[in-house]
């Protein structure tokens, strides 16, 4: 059965890409959308309900070696990167994809044996579970929000042909590359659709065909190709020093000593550092908002960048207690206490999420590089939760992008006015990335626990949570504002789009709920195999088994304090009449100016009232903190490779 | 069960009763101080129940949902407080009670109110690390968050975290809004921001944000008490003389600038909190 499961959510999506390439009708294309979606999420449920820790040697299919298969694709998509370096004449990326291509040419002719006789292929445990999970739901929920943001989109743009065949291509093959990569136990076949990733956010950055978008898609491109290098140099060191490249047989024959891997997966790390945009590769995802809404949800909820924080997390095991653990610890702590800092200082709305995603993937491997099972617990939570929450989000400010045509925070002063619908999701949104008891701050506070051990990465969590709060609050203020309006109207949106944001607000919602179910079922089996005292500070894992207790914490009290309060929203509003409404304090005589809120000021002016946010420039800004930011985080990363040797 | 039940309202009744008292004796103790008689001690009571019993005037509807959440949101961490639960956990819940009202602050589109609002962001930026630092050092103390952990010690905590303590003094002058850190909501005669984040809440909304800093002030007291546990009588007479030290610091000091608030808090707060916990390795 799970070799099914397996088999359709690689195979499903991206049989459904090629079909949207020869159908070009719309009307065919979104019902396809929406089935291939139903499918894929209902195959990820598949792999929940049939849960368990397998592997699963799919090694020929009709007497065709799947190795060979894979080895000849990696070189036709090498080869294709090295044809897109030439035509955008950009010698960075030739030199990247060819320092992959010969290095892998040499070592599959080479090994080609041994290689072959590696058994199982793919590895299911409650970590890839878990991503296929939040790579199928989310992803495919994005896809069907796609369907009518698209649609507006090329209204926007006024393209003659539509280019939406070929977006939709991409989309779905990304999902497929994504399952891909979390199920693959063999790190050749991780590496190639690593590799297929990282073409398709290129293609997807540089879907706009604008100047700036195929900028930004090619430094994308160059600077996850040289992640790439990396990756392809772990893979030879560790076949090198183990003679197998696979993932399990690495952690879980426990007849590898981890001192004798330090040096490939600390080459892994930088692969997932560039991949997950930490600092000093934070450019490439700030550069990749260029492109319409939803691929930036794409990339920065469901894939992409999680298939960075995923392989530190996957290779935890490893890094726990070693140096090389530390000072991952450290430069995810960094770029989370750093990037959570620059975000107070942005007003462009995809900005202030862009470096909150950074600041969460650092934050993911700064667990990660613990090591420890709360660490890694936490590190899991978080994907969960970011993923959930920063797609929703993402949505949202797209939503809102193409009704008030702008994404600065700014200019979504009032926006409840308009769009009472979409602002207040978005204000659930983020509120669920910032406090409690949702499952964001959960994990942070799992995150808290198990970084007291290493005080240099504890400040940096500490301090970085700090920033955090600052960035939402001013946000969801900006959100929430709101005149007295005698009647909230009702807000059109495509049925999709309603649709997406409504369902993705219930899984925040629901999956902050079932945390304990989450913990349980998923993350606690992952440290089955793990001694006693690799258990660093691990009271709270234990704790957090019990009945509906997360820690020491009880949880649910919470959520019906917050529930109550939400069910008193109606009658706080019901008990309002108009004649108690009166307009706020200006110091002098109010006036309305075409319906906003003013006041007359010197010589009787009417003068609309106007209120920015505070954004600290002075001492946040990326030109005050990138450059040493990126300095720092750089020596930290050399200094990684340094204490792995 | 019934025990829980029966702490729960207790608390819940005579938390604002002290809290209100001490505001009463915090309102005297400031008017000796400045030559002043001063109102009787129940005042806040009366000013409570006038301002209860007003007219509900609004500038948007959903003004009352931000200050019932303040309300409710720091009740709910003090109930979590005393049922000695995860101190961690209570120091989010009582921010997520802060934001709210600041929330119901920016709600509004006066500029006296939000910039009030932005200076509580800034308030809540300086003083929740120390806050966090706090909960690590005892952490570092007893192997847990929960409250119950510190009462479980054989010693007093102040022992071992003398430097987190006097940090936690400091930022305790900014969580209750005290000068020279009162940006948010500054009133004290000094009016140029009319009341900050409060100036469009009135009448039963500001009633009830009152009530909801009762519930305050008697949780961050409860903080103080921790520190001496073991005794609590000691703990709380130490909370009690932290609270006329606020007094204190509040009427012989001038509002400094919230640059100088974050630079200072940041620097030798957090610097305090660093050294105690790198002491205690």
């Amino acid at each position: 059965m799970e070799s099914w499961l397996v088999v359709v959510s690689i195979l499903f999506p991206i049989i459904c890409s090629l079909l949207f390439l020869l159908l070009r009708s719309p009307v065919i294309r979104n019902s396809i959308v929406i089935a291939a979606s139903a499918v894929l999420i209902l195959t990820s449920l598949g792999f929940a309900y049939f849960f368990g820790q397998a592997s699963i040697d799919l090694h020929d299919i009709l007497g065709i070696e799947l190795n060979e298969i894979v080895a000849v694709l990696d070189f036709a998509l090498l080869a294709y990167i090295i044809y897109v370096g030439i035509r955008l004449h950009s010698r960075i990326i030739t030199i990247l994809a060819l320092a992959q291509l010969i290095p892998l040419a040499y070592f599959e002719l080479t090994y080609r044996e041994a290689l072959q006789r590696s058994g199982a292929l793919f590895h299911l445990d409650g970590l890839s579970i878990i991503m296929v999970l939040i790579i199928s739901i989310i992803g495919s929920l994005i896809a069907v929000f796609s369907i009518g943001y698209m649609k507006k989109h090329e209204e926007h743009l006024k393209l003659e042909k539509s280019r939406q065949p070929v977006f939709f291509f991409v989309i779905f093959l990304f999902l497929g590359a994504m399952n891909g990569l979390v199920l693959a136990d063999n790190l050749l076949w991780m590496f190639f659709f690593w590799e297929v990733t990282t073409l398709c956010s290129f293609l997807l950055i540089a879907h706009d065909k604008t100047e700036e978008s195929i900028k930004n898609a090619k430094r994308a491109l160059w600077i996850n190709l040289l992640g790439g290098v990396g990756f392809l140099a772990g893979i030879i060191l560790i076949f090198g020093k183990t003679g197998g490249v696979l993932v399990s047989g690495l952690l879980e024959g426990n007849n590898v000593p981890s001192e004798l891997v330090l040096l490939p997966v600390a080459f892994l790390c930088f692969a997932a550092f560039t991949k997950s945009a930490q600092l000093p590769f934070q450019s490439w995802l700030l550069g990749a908002m260029v492109a319409p809404t939803p691929v930036s949800a794409l990339l920065h909820s469901s894939t992409m960048v999680k298939a960075g924080v995923y392989l530190v997390v996957r290779f935890s095991p490893v890094l726990a207690g070693t140096h090389l653990g530390f000072m991952v610890a450290l430069a995810g702590a960094f770029t989370f206490a750093v990037t959570s800092a620059i975000a107070i200082s942005q007003s462009n709305a995809k900005r202030v999420l862009a470096y909150s995603t950074i600041a969460n993937l650092g934050l993911i491997i700064a667990c990660a590089g613990i090591g420890s099972p709360v660490a890694v617990g936490a590190a899991i939570l978080l994907i969960i939760f970011h993923a959930v929450s920063k797609g929703l989000m993402f949505l949202c400010v797209g939503t809102i992008e193409q009704e008030i045509g702008s994404r600065d925070i700014e200019d979504m002063d009032g926006i409840m006015k308009k769009m009472p619908f979409t602002a207040t999701v978005a204000a659930i949104g983020a509120i669920s990335m910032l406090l409690p008891p949702f499952g964001v701050l959960v994990s942070k506070w799992l995150a808290i626990e198990a970084a007291v051990r290493m005080p240099v990465v504890l400040i940096l969590i500490v301090i970085g949570s700090a920033f955090t709060l600052v960035f939402w609050t001013k946000w969801i203020g900006k959100l929430l504002a709101v005149n007295y309006i005698k009647k909230i109207p009702r807000e059109k949106l495509h049925p999709t789009v309603r649709s997406t944001l409504g369902i993705l607000l219930v899984i925040v919602l629901a999956a902050s709920m079932g945390i304990v179910f989450l913990f349980n079922f998923f993350v606690s089996p992952q440290f089955a195999g793990i001694t006693e005292e690799r258990i660093m500070g691990g009271r709270g894992l234990l704790e957090i088994a019990g009945d509906g207790v997360i820690g020491s914490f009880a949880y649910f009290p919470i959520f019906i304090v917050l529930g109550a309060l939400a069910l008193s929203i109606p009658f706080i509003l019901r008990k309002v009449s108009p004649e108690k409404v009166r307009q706020p304090y200006f110091c002098g005589e109010n006036c309305e100016i075409e319906g906003n809120i003013g006041f007359r000021a010197e010589a009787d002016t009417e003068t609309p009232s106007a209120f920015r946010n505070y954004y600290l420039r002075w001492a946040f800004s990326e030109e005050t903190l990138g450059f040493w930011a990126s300095m720092i985080s750089a020596i930290l990363i050399i200094v990684l490779f340094v204490v792995s040797i | 069960m019934i025990q829980t039940l029966i702490i729960v309202i207790l608390i819940i009744i005579a938390a604002p009763i002290i809290g209100g008292i001490l505001s009463g004796i915090d309102r005297i103790i400031t008017a000796r101080m400045q030559n002043r008689v001063g109102p009787p001690i129940l005042q806040p009571f009366y000013d409570f129940f006038k301002l209860i019993g007003k007219e509900n005037i609004i500038v948007n509807r959903f003004q009352m949902l931000y200050v019932l959440g303040y309300l409710v949101l720091m009740i709910t961490s003090l109930v979590l407080f005393v049922l000695k639960q995860d101190l961690l956990m209570i120091i989010f819940i009582m921010a997520f009670g802060g934001v709210s009202l600041i929330l119901g602050g920016l709600s509004v589109q006066s500029p006296y109110s939000r910039i009030g609002s932005h200076r509580e962001i800034l308030q809540m930026l300086a003083y929740e690390p120390v806050l966090i630092f706090m909960v690590v050092g005892i952490y570092l103390q007893t192997g847990s968050f929960t409250v119950q952990s510190v009462f479980d010690m054989n010693q007093p905590l102040i022992y071992s975290l003398p430097l987190i303590f006097i940090a936690l003094l400091y930022v305790l002058t900014i969580k209750l809004r005290k000068s020279p850190f009162d940006f948010s909501t500054s009133h004290h005669g000094h009016q140029e921001l009319v009341k900050g984040m409060l100036t469009e809440f009135s009448g039963p909304q500001l009633a009830l944000v009152e009530l909801a800093h009762w519930y305050e002030l008697v949780l961050i007291l409860g903080f103080i008490v921790l520190f001496w546990a073991t005794n609590i009588y000691i703990g709380i007479a130490i909370a009690l003389a932290s609270f006329v030290l606020e007094m204190f610091i509040d009427n012989i000091s001038a509002r400094m600038t919230w640059k100088w608030m974050i630079w200072v808090t940041w620097s030798l707060g957090i610097g305090l909190c660093i050294a105690n916990i790198a002491l205690l390795y």
